[in-house]
């Protein structure tokens, strides 16, 4: 644990950017919560700090948007649903919602669970591994693909679109946006010949799925799946990719948590939502202000840029007690790692379905792994994934 | 005890009924459905591990 500290107003305008903010952002989040529920960042953008503040921000979408406006991902038209505003918003995951529920999500938990293996078998004999490039990275997406009906063979083409839509050279600069809009383009190229194929020829997968939904006589058009495809593909990969490494990271640095979870696995599912609380691999997620409104005591004007940081209110101590301490036996854990009100991550089941089996099975072939020596960890911006992530462990004859 | 949701808070998380399915299910959605509304003494401790775990706070159970 970094020790606590109290940066000043600029040192908290900064922090954001700040390394420690990436690696252990828990005292950041205290430090912030202490400066106000909601600290002006600049004349355009406001941060939210407290869990009541955040709550409120992510439950009132007609003052909050999540519209296009609210961040640049290079897409032409809004994403599905996270894009959409009520009451557009509900039609859309009427029909979706189903698809995602945990009882047609625990289909795939054999199928998850194979793709999982054939990661592991690859590495497992090793005594080491660096744990991105051969698992993190590639499972969300493999599962991806075959959810979506798509042959495993794209999986390169699908990882260089993802990240040149989430981090491109230069991130915010317009050379960034241009790549950002160039790779957008791309994904709708992509999807479109596949849309139109399942429309004539059905198969079982999640596209031709898209296509046959139907609720209160409304359907889905070519454009509205390309819309959601675009939406998996940017909000399904990186953040299981992140979570993993994070809980991974964690579980490396904590043996003896590590040890129950292998000898006891029905206590991986608690472990997995205590480290989303914790770690919240996606610290904050983005909102617009739609009109002139005041929240946790402070004007925000309309246009103004809202990131509403639920990492904080995931430590707060005035919604968790003993905020900030790791718990795996929390009686209670309202965390909001998968956000709040109307947007609540629609694939919050598969997720977490990919997290207990990679875990699982993870711990049940590599239970006793640490961190290469040596090993200085590193959190990226915004998504807090661990990269690089060294492993070794002792290969059993 | 009895146990009421909330369906305009409710915006399907999962939790309640991943944690306690005999009290609380899933409707299509994934929307919480209270299963048991008059929660007999056997299954009081699910019915608070679901309340105690709702983000969205959609749960109320009362005596």
């Amino acid at each position: 644990m970094a020790e606590a500290f109290q940066p000043s107003d600029a040192e908290l305008g900064d922090g954001l950017l700040d390394r420690t903010m990436n690696t252990c952002p828990q005292p950041v989040y205290a430090a912030m919560r202490e400066h106000g529920s909601v600290i002006r960042m600049n004349e355009h953008s406001v941060l939210v700090a407290r869990h009541g503040e955040v709550m409120e921000a992510l439950r009132d979408p007609d003052r909050f948007s999540s519209d296009m406006d609210a961040v640049e991902m290079g897409n032409v038209r809004p994403l599905i649903p996270l894009q959409i505003d009520p009451p557009d918003h509900l039609k859309f995951r009427k029909l979706l919602d189903p698809l995602f529920a945990p009882r047609e999500v625990a289909r795939l938990e054999a199928e998850v669970r194979r793709l999982t293996n054939e990661l592991i078998d690859e590495f497992a004999d090793d005594g080491h591994v660096e744990l991105n490039e051969a698992f993190a990275v590639p499972l969300p997406c493999t599962i991806f693909l075959a959810l979506l009906g798509l042959p495993q063979r794209d999986l390169p083409r699908f990882l260089r679109i993802k990240d040149d839509i989430i981090r491109p050279p230069g991130m915010a600069t317009r050379e960034a946006n241009a790549i950002r809009r160039r790779t957008a383009q791309e994904i709708y190229d992509y999807f479109e010949p596949v849309v139109e194929a399942r429309r004539s020829e059905p198969r079982d997968d999640l596209i031709t799925r898209l296509v046959d939904a139907e609720v209160d006589g409304h359907r889905l058009t070519s454009e509205d799946i390309l819309d959601i495809c675009f939406l998996f593909l940017i909000a399904g990969l990186d953040t299981v990719t992140a979570t993993l490494t994070c809980s991974v990271a964690y579980l490396a640095q904590h043996p003896d948590d590590r040890h129950a979870r292998a000898d006891h696995p029905s206590l991986i599912p608690a472990a997995v939502e205590e480290l989303l609380r914790w770690e919240t691999p996606v610290p904050g997620v983005a909102r617009v202000c739609r009109h002139d409104t005041e929240i946790g005591g402070v004007d925000v004007a309309a246009g103004t840029r809202v990131t509403v940081m639920i990492g904080s209110a995931n430590t707060d101590g005035s919604e968790f007690e003993h905020a900030d301490v790791v718990d795996f036996h929390r009686e209670g854990n309202r965390h909001l790692a998968f956000g709040g009100g109307i947007h609540r991550c629609l694939g919050s089941h598969l997720a977490r379905l990919e997290l207990r089996v990679a875990l699982e099975e993870l711990h049940r072939r590599i239970p006793d792994y640490e961190l290469e020596p040596g090993t200085v960890l590193e959190y990226s911006e915004a998504l807090r994934n661990v990269e690089p992530l060294p492993l070794t462990w002792q290969v059993r004859e | 005890m009895r146990v009421q949701v909330d369906r305009e808070a409710c915006v399907g998380h999962g939790r309640c009924y991943a944690l306690a399915p005999d009290v609380y299910g899933p409707d299509d959605r994934g929307h919480c459905e209270i299963l048991v509304e008059e929660v007999p003494p056997e299954l009081e401790d699910q019915a608070r591990a679901g309340e105690a775990n709702c983000p969205e706070r959609a749960i109320n159970i009362s005596d």
